[in-house]
């Protein structure tokens, strides 16, 4: 480390410095939206499916539909090793159901990895206006109080997360002091 | 669940032009992502599109879509970004757009979603991400495919014409 005049005496990627420039910083303005909306009872499924041309997510989700499982949430992209990462939240009775069925089918879908949470909440803010400060407000403002955030997505005029029901109320709680209602 | 024919929905957005930006295998923690949503607030991008899910041994992927034209303008300072939020990978895709289906309540009409995704899978149309609450699904798909895509939803949902 350098203390000549004029040389940083930090990398300016440091953690450190990024948590001395938060300290003492003012707390932040909040962010005026119109309300938080709360699932109910859900349950959500991840699964690792292989990428390319033999995507089996609208088989997925064809099987679901064919047990008259409702789906309230989907997150699907394609991770760093090319293959497909799905995210499910689907309601809480189904879950048996699911499992049942996604046990029956593994091999022809080819699921690689697969997890589940048996209760989940989505919390969902609105609107959400495409505003990066929103997610970004969400995001750090949940992890900050040790809060797991499972998934995260926008559709329409909401940003939506998906949280262990034991999380919901002290996030809700949390939320309420950075985004400011009517 | 009742017909395809009987499930309306709200006429299709469609934005173009877009590129999205996957930021692989971020560590989870506290303020991880801010630099990225720093910029893009320093510089007014609107963010199209946003997912951020589990990439396991404590990682979150995240992608966002935003406008080419706003991408140029942030560009030059993307790679302090990665440095910042210690992404192990940045991948872009380039010309995509996204589609957004509102309306046919995915959330309470089973088979609602298998509609949508098994007519795009039968017209050979691969959706890179899609982010779908409740009942709006937004789909990430190549911009060369978005005519194609119309038709296909347009057979698939009760879509009524744009007014004039």
């Amino acid at each position: 480390m350098s203390f000549l005049a004029g040389e940083p005496v930090m990398d300016k990627h440091s953690k450190t410095l990024e948590i001395m420039r938060r300290i003492g910083a003012p707390k932040p303005e909040k962010i005026r939206i119109s309300g938080f909306l709360k699932s109910p009872d859900l349950a959500s499924l991840t699964l690792l499916l292989p990428g390319g041309d033999t995507d089996s997510f609208s088989t997925v989700l064809q099987l679901m539909g064919d047990h008259e499982i409702n789906i309230r949430f989907i997150n699907k992209y394609r991770d760093s090793a090319g293959n497909t990462s799905l995210c499910l939240c689907i309601d809480a009775e189904s879950l048996d159901t699911a499992l049942i069925v996604l046990d029956a089918n593994e091999s022809s879908l080819g699921i690689r990895d697969f997890m589940y949470h048996p209760q989940v909440r989505i919390i969902s803010i609105y609107p959400h206006k495409e505003r990066p400060r929103v997610a970004e407000r969400l995001l750090t403002t949940l992890r900050m109080h040790g809060i797991d955030i499972l998934s995260t997505n926008n559709a329409s005029s909401v940003i939506s997360c998906v949280l262990n029901t034991e999380y919901v109320e002290q996030a809700l709680a949390c939320l309420a002091d950075v985004f400011e209602l009517p | 669940m009742g017909s395809a024919e009987t499930l309306e929905i709200f006429p299709l957005k469609i934005r173009r032009d877009l590129i999205q930006l996957s930021f692989l295998r971020i560590p989870t923690r506290p303020g991880a992502t801010r630099p990225l949503f720093d910029l893009l607030e320093r510089h007014n991008v609107p963010v199209r599109f946003f997912l951020e899910g589990c990439a396991g041994d404590y990682n979150r992927d995240l992608i966002i879509c935003i406008s080419n034209e706003d991408f140029t303008r942030i560009e030059p300072e993307l790679d302090e970004v990665k440095t910042r939020i210690q992404a192990q990978a940045v991948e872009l895709v380039h010309s995509v757009a996204v589609v957004r289906i509102l309306g046919p309540h995915f959330d309470i009409r089973p088979g609602a979603s298998a509609l949508l995704f098994g007519a795009l899978q039968r017209a050979d149309i691969t959706v890179f991400c899609n982010a779908t609450t409740i009942t709006s699904s937004l789909c990430v798909i190549s911009d060369d495919e978005v005519e194609t895509a119309e038709r296909v939803i347009g057979r698939t949902f009760d879509v009524p014409k744009k007014k004039k």
